[in-house]
């Protein structure tokens, strides 16, 4: 099997931390399921994409002015899977994405998701969760390309890694010259549970003009220990206390999931995960 | 009476944040005569534009004039920027006040000294007056050495305003709800700040939601503003009529 | 000595490891050889051990490629690097033949006439020397030893040979083979066990004094629980006739030992400035670096702080301004190594005129740091919409220890600030400066007065006749 790169930074940086490009398996990308789709003016539509067995997945999307989107995307490939998956949304004037991208399952992944915010006033909020525990891999290249005036994008990320996981987030706001009054904000949470886990975190900001406002945060830690006395004080067990936190941590993308059987099954999954630690 | 503020038939609006270059208009044409030695109130509801008229005085380029006219000791401010406005004796204690990194609140309120006055102002001397000022307002000597409101709780951040005031010596102020958001106290120590600054040379214009601040100061004329027309005007009486039975009596005045 | 060895050891595995290494490419075309490293060996009196390491270096240098990121260096011609490498005689010329709009520059910056002249060659040197030895004689008595590299490398060959490019191994990259090969002066500080430099050393004069070229060499060697300042090159922005800047500075700070490295940089804008610091800092040591970035055509510069000891610490404070023409790359690297080790980097860039500057960082937590800390904030201000900022931080953390935050904001001076200077009766003018001061005063209260001072007027100089 030989390797071929699959997403690059937008912005190359020291080789030594190894996140410069992704790398899978020239085998994965043989075969894609496809979806294209296009949003006509003025519609509203909600659509979910799920990946159970598919080794490779590209959605192409275009939300026509004054349409929206809402895509709900979910990875849940059996751990002794490798996947790559990748999303491309061209925003017209006034439209409005909002994504959520789920990436739970599989032994590998790369993902790379492109969001061009072409036209004036068009918006994207991305909402990301993902789980990483065993051997795992999970490799994320997400990109906000601002192009319009006024507009808006949101990237928030929240992620949990324990046993021997090994991750990288790439989040990029990418302010082009000429976006007046373009907002911009990225934030990354990561919740890490065990000792042998690698995160791996690039935020990066672009910017060619100075009307805007763009902002990044990105926290690492463990779960607090005060928050888990707290809880244990209220006769919950070790495991039980970090499941409620993480539970909490999750839930801002979890309560964007509309099918209430699929977000049970996420928050069972990662339940299970935390049991099995 | 000497004339200090004279603003006829003023026509203020404001770019609308939806539509690209379309305006919306928010004072439909007010009239106000501010004499020296005076305090002035303008009551009204939230978003009757009351504050939209503290920054159309102080000249913020958000605010458009579209019509009338302002002046201020016979010069027509619409002719001035901000900053000469501020020169000419116009000050303006803002509601939300700006937070700048790096800049102490001595060094700020020097720089502003000198540029009002022209002079060169004494270091020794500045810091005495701006100690003995702060001790009025109860403020932590400390904070002369501190970032402008950076990490100031709000009702810091007006006393800060007062502050300004008192160092600046204004012949107009201009209070943009100094008292919101301060507790029983510290309204107490802004209202002594205010009553200590206004003399027969000087006169203030106040907006305020919490009447308390006006119980020690002895009001001339109170003006109530709704939506974007003064609609009514009195004196001192009218502010606890209003205190007891709201702005309610007033919506036939529209 | 053994723990020399460490050192590398410990590094190897987390921050040398450069894979990508093209072997072939630009052997060929090189044009610096043998001879000429010979040739500047032999002119310098080499010890043997030091000719063979320079040319080990050029070995290294021909093999390796030109990085595959940060800023464009075509611009170098590599082919012709040896008439960058060429003796330094021409740094003696007069201060007639200093550029107009540098010597400006030190009008304007009141640097005092001394310092002035101080620039144009070795005469006027010992004018500034009196000061300096004052000042030595008594460190001396201490055992402090500050000399330039040549001279330390006759009178301390055993100090220097320990620990000369261990830090910064030629391998690390083209530019610190490249410095390997032909370095030449620079500055060498011990500073014995114990013993606190209460007055900041400044290189300044050193360089000059030296003769040093485009390759200083700076080695400090803070031993345990001693103390110093170190402040390199400040108010001397070099006159050079060439164009290529590629120092190296390599910084020990042993256990219990607190070394602060200022730097305000103010090269012409025809240099590229790709210079390497690093610094290694044992148990409980201090490492606090700050660094002014103005000048230069292109710079890559980000200090790196190994923490190699448990609960060393690293204090980082940047300003970058890039103006026109200029494409500042600069920022930090932070290896935690070790536990409880922390590291606070906060930075400001400011872009106008089309300039381009960007801050990139790295932050390493190895599995050998539990309880690491690490905080970075960095805030970009952009003066116009023909400037470009961009900021790439990498994090790179292993185990559930770390506590790991980074904070950026990119955006331009808020109107409503303007606003409220102004209603305090403050021209439109001063204002945004104001507000710019104010953005670097974070940078510029961590410089000793007469070089904040320095740098608000650099400030100043920058921002005249933007301003609308």
């Amino acid at each position: 099997m030989s390797k071929v790169q699959f997403s690059e930074i937008p912005m190359r940086t020291w080789n030594w931390l190894g996140v410069n490009e992704a790398a899978v398996d020239s085998e994965l990308l043989a075969e894609a399921r496809k979806l294209d789709v296009n949003i006509e003016p003025d519609h509203q539509e909600n659509m979910v994409v799920e990946y159970r067995q598919e080794s490779y997945g590209a959605v192409n999307i275009n939300v026509g002015e004054n349409a929206s989107l809402k895509l709900t995307q979910l990875q849940l490939l059996p751990e002794d899977r490798e996947h790559a998956n990748e999303i491309n949304i061209v925003l017209e004037k006034n439209a409005r994405i909002q994504l959520v991208a789920v990436e739970t399952g599989s032994r590998a992944f790369a993902s790379k998701v492109n969001i061009v915010l072409k036209g004036n006033k068009s918006r994207a909020d991305v909402s990301v969760l993902y789980f990483g525990d065993g051997d795992r891999s999970l490799d994320m290249n997400y990109v906000l390309d601002f192009q319009g005036r006024k507009t808006v994008g949101n990237l928030e990320v929240y992620g949990g890694l324990m046993g021997q996981s090994q991750k990288i987030f790439r989040g990029t706001l990418d302010f082009k010259q000429g976006v007046k009054q373009a907002k911009g904000y990225e934030k990354e949470n990561v919740v890490v549970l065990s000792k042998g886990v690698r995160n791996r975190s690039v935020p990066i900001m672009l910017s060619g003009e100075d009307d805007v406002v763009g902002n990044h945060a990105v926290s690492s830690g463990k779960i607090s220990e005060d928050k888990l006395h707290y809880l244990m004080s209220r006769g919950l067990n070790p495991v039980e206390a970090r499941k409620l936190v993480l539970e909490a941590a999750f839930n801002p993308v979890l309560e964007l999931i509309d099918d209430e059987k699929l977000r049970q099954e996420i928050d069972s999954y990662i339940k299970e995960r935390l049991e099995n630690e | 009476m000497e004339k200090l503020l004279n603003i006829k038939n003023l026509q203020v609006s404001v770019a609308d944040g939806e539509a690209d270059g379309a305006l919306k208009e928010i004072l439909k044409g007010i009239n106000l005569e501010v004499n020296k030695g005076e305090i002035h109130v303008v009551l009204g509801p939230n978003g009757s534009g009351k504050s939209t008229l503290m920054n159309a005085i102080m000249g913020h380029p958000k605010y458009q004039i579209t019509d009338g006219t302002m002046d201020f000791e016979g010069e027509d401010l619409l002719e001035l920027k901000t900053f000469e406005r501020a020169r000419r004796g116009i000050f303006l204690s803002f509601q939300t006040p700006e937070e700048i990194p790096g800049i102490t609140v001595e060094n700020m309120i020097r720089t502003a000294k000198q540029s009002i006055t022209g002079e060169n102002i004494k270091i020794l001397k500045f810091r005495k007056e701006l100690k003995a000022a702060m001790k009025e307002l109860q403020m932590d000597e400390s904070y002369a050495q501190r970032y402008m409101n950076v990490g100031f709780s709000g009702g810091e951040k007006k006393r800060n305003e007062i502050l300004q005031m008192l160092m600046l010596q204004p012949k107009l102020a201009l209070l943009d709800e100094t008292d919101s958001g301060l507790d029983v106290d510290a309204i107490q120590i802004v209202s002594n700040g205010v009553k200590r600054f206004h003399n027969e040379d000087n006169a203030c214009l106040i907006i305020t939601h919490n009447t308390r601040i006006l119980k020690q100061l002895k009001v001339d004329r109170v003006h109530v503003l709704m939506q974007g027309k003064l609609v009514a005007e009195g004196g001192p009486e009218l502010i606890d009529k209003i205190d007891k039975d709201g702005f309610g009596f007033l919506q036939g005045a529209e | 000595m053994a723990q020399e060895k460490t050192y590398i050891e410990d590094i190897e595995r987390t921050l040398y490891d450069i894979k990508n290494v093209d072997k072939s490419k630009y052997k060929s075309q090189s044009g610096l050889t043998e001879d000429i490293i010979r040739d500047i060996s032999a002119r310098k009196n080499d010890p043997e051990w030091m000719l063979e390491f320079r040319l080990k270096s050029l070995e290294v240098y021909n093999q390796l490629s030109l990085p595959n990121w940060g800023p464009d260096l075509s611009e170098l011609n590599m082919d012709e690097i040896v008439t960058y490498v060429q003796p330094d005689a021409k740094m003696t010329g007069s201060w007639d033949e200093v550029p107009d709009d540098i010597k400006e520059t030190f009008d304007r910056l009141g640097i005092p006439e001394a310092e002035q002249t101080s620039l144009a060659g070795v005469g006027a040197q010992y004018d500034s020397e009196v000061v300096y030895h004052s000042i030595q004689e008594d460190l001396v008595k201490q055992g402090v030893i500050y000399t330039d590299m040549e001279t330390a490398l006759h009178e301390h060959e055993e100090i220097v040979r320990d620990h000369f490019m261990k830090l910064v191994p030629p391998k690390d990259h083209k530019f610190a083979a490249l410095h390997g090969a032909v370095w030449s002066g620079g500055s060498f500080v011990y500073v014995p066990e114990g013993v606190h430099v209460e007055i900041p050393l400044q290189s300044y004069f050193r360089l000059n004094a030296a003769g040093a070229g485009q390759f200083e060499h700076t080695l400090i060697i803070v031993e345990k629980n001693a103390s110093l300042h170190f402040i390199e090159g400040c108010s001397a922005p070099k006159y050079n006739v060439t164009n290529l800047h590629a120092g190296c500075v390599e910084l020990f700070v042993n256990d219990g030992a607190r070394l602060r490295y200022s730097t305000i940089e103010n090269w012409s804008r025809n240099m590229m400035n790709l210079n390497t610091k690093r610094a290694v800092v044992g148990k409980d040591g201090i490492i606090e670096w700050v660094s002014g970035s103005f000048g230069s055509h292109v710079s890559m510069l980000y200090p790196c702080s190994v923490l190699k000891g448990e609960n060393a610490k690293c204090e980082f404070t940047g300003v970058t301004f890039a103006s026109k023409g200029q494409n500042l790359d600069t920022g930090a690297s932070v290896i935690h190594c070790a536990p409880h080790t922390s590291a606070n980097i906060s930075t400001r860039t400011i872009s106008k005129a089309g300039g381009k500057a960007t801050y990139r960082s790295a932050v390493k937590v190895t599995k050998n740091a539990p309880y690491a800390k690490c905080s970075v904030n960095c805030e970009s201000l952009m003066l116009d919409d023909i400037s470009r900022s961009d900021t790439l931080p990498t994090m790179d953390i292993e185990g559930d220890e770390a506590d790991i935050g980074h904070e950026a904001t990119i955006g331009r001076i808020s109107d409503e600030a303007i606003f409220y200077l102004m209603s305090r009766g403050i021209s439109e003018e001063e204002a945004r400066s104001m507000i710019v001061r104010g953005f670097v005063e974070p940078i510029a209260k961590e410089l000793p007065l007469e070089y904040a001072v320095e740098m608000n007027n650099l400030v100043n100089i920058e921002l005249e006749g933007t301003m609308g």
